[in-house]
């Protein structure tokens, strides 16, 4: 009987997983010994659910995979395998499963492979979600190309009074010289739009969030690191940065800022990744959990209460991804304008572009 | 109690802690953001703004908890 749930369950939530990365029935039935009945289905359920919002090696929409997709790895030269049983045929891999976790590691070193540049199916949403940007601002410069000099109407007008927000309220504000402000404004325009094309993505039906994983977000993380800190050193200087580290106290202290500093410095983008990734995938979960609530109790009574529940959560979702594209964008501008820091009135130079 | 249990437990209260603590956080500044827009009605764009950010920042303070939690229930 039991088991007749979780067929049922299973039936419900993938249709087409012929796939070897989904071996749930087998996974469900290795679990009775260590926990008891129905609370090792629902765990294992659970589970199952979550994994579903991780990466794929496979383009899945919903729950239906469309093609699998390559693996492409540097390790010792370049290795392009079609999909995952490919690697494994060739004889040079061995793929492992565990809970639902692939892990796969080089036949001679035991490791897994040094460079790990397969497409996964965040891959292509993060694509899909460039080819969006693009497409939106093709048709914004359409109407700029139409009507030269006059008043922007209807498309255009939106774009640009996104863009001008971006660049009124978050660039220029905190970036005390115009130059550099102008220099990075596209970058900046381009972390807002991307990063909100990929957390809405992530509410449509089928679709999945690109920044739900820590790798995406870990890399927007990096590269605003880089623009910070490069920034700060074409600004003021190789020596002020380092001067910075300091912190402004007297060099006799340095021995307990400089720590504090560097910890400071590696940890605002720290906290980005982790923000990011954690308030788009906590959305998922929580609205997973709830609808799992009824599939779990099989009630009609419930459903009211509980679909009410979900959409004032998925309408939550639909302001914390706007919120949260915002305020990356927001703390990256805050932190590079306290980089460059009161150098820039110095230097003077803030009239000479680079 | 095996080491198990106590990870389901300690994931669990360590949810409900950071709650707490995100909750009165993000009341008091709730409250100090209405109060300042009672007082200044036309600053209250601006408040509402600063009031965002701050929000957004200590939820992600909370949300470096939640995953902390959720790595201890799930491994």
């Amino acid at each position: 009987m039991s088991q007749n749930n979780s067929n049922t369950k299973l039936d419900l939530i993938d249709t087409k997983n012929s796939s070897n990365e989904l071996e749930l029935q087998e996974h469900d039935h290795s679990h009775t010994d260590s926990k008891q009945g129905h609370e090792e289905q629902e765990g294992s359920i659970f589970m199952q659910l979550l994994g579903k919002l991780n990466d794929h090696d496979a383009l899945y929409i919903g729950a239906y995979k469309i093609t699998d997709l390559p693996k492409i790895y540097i390790d010792n030269g370049f290795h392009f395998f079609k999909n995952t049983k490919a690697v494994k045929e060739s004889g040079l891999y061995t793929v492992t499963e565990h809970k639902g976790h692939k892990s796969i590691v080089n036949n001679e070193t035991g490791l897994a492979p040094a460079w790990d540049l397969s497409i996964t199916n965040f891959v292509i949403f993060q694509w899909l979600a460039i080819l969006i940007c693009v497409a939106i601002f093709r048709k914004a410069i359409v109407g700029y190309k139409k009507r030269p000099g006059k008043a922007p109407s209807g498309f255009q007008n939106a774009v640009e009074s996104i863009i001008l927000y971006v660049r009124d309220q978050m660039v220029r504000p905190n970036i005390p010289s115009v130059a550099v402000s102008d220099f990075l404004l596209p970058y900046f325009i381009a972390l807002f739009f991307f990063i909100w094309t990929m957390n809405l993505m992530g509410l449509i039906p089928g679709a999945h969030t690109a920044t739900g994983a820590i790798a995406t977000t870990g890399g927007l993380a990096i590269i605003s690191f880089l623009v910070i800190n490069i920034t700060a050193m074409k600004v003021s200087g190789v020596g002020a940065w380092f001067k910075h580290l300091l912190g402004g106290a007297p060099w006799w202290l340095g021995f307990i800022m400089v720590p504090i500093e560097v910890v400071g410095l590696f940890i605002k983008p720290f906290a980005l990744t982790i923000r990011l990734f954690a308030n788009m995938t906590a959305g998922h979960v929580i609205l997973l959990s709830l609808l799992g609530i009824l599939f779990f109790f099989k009630t009609l009574a419930l459903s009211p209460a509980i679909t009410a529940f979900s959409l004032f959560i998925y309408a939550l979702e639909l302001l914390v991804a706007t919120i949260q594209a915002y305020l990356f964008t927001m703390l990256t501008a805050i932190f590079v304008g306290l980089a460059i820091g009161d150098h820039a009135h110095e230097h003077g130079a803030e009239s000479h572009a680079h | 109690m095996d080491a198990n249990s106590l990870a389901f437990l300690a994931a669990g209260l360590g949810a409900g802690l950071t709650v707490i603590g995100a909750g009165m956080g993000i009341g008091r500044l709730a409250s100090s953001a209405l109060e300042a827009s009672g007082r200044q009605p036309e600053a209250a764009g601006d408040i509402r703004t600063t009031m965002i950010i701050a929000a957004a920042l200590i939820e992600g303070i909370a949300m470096f908890a939640a995953v902390i939690c959720l790595l201890l229930a799930i491994k």
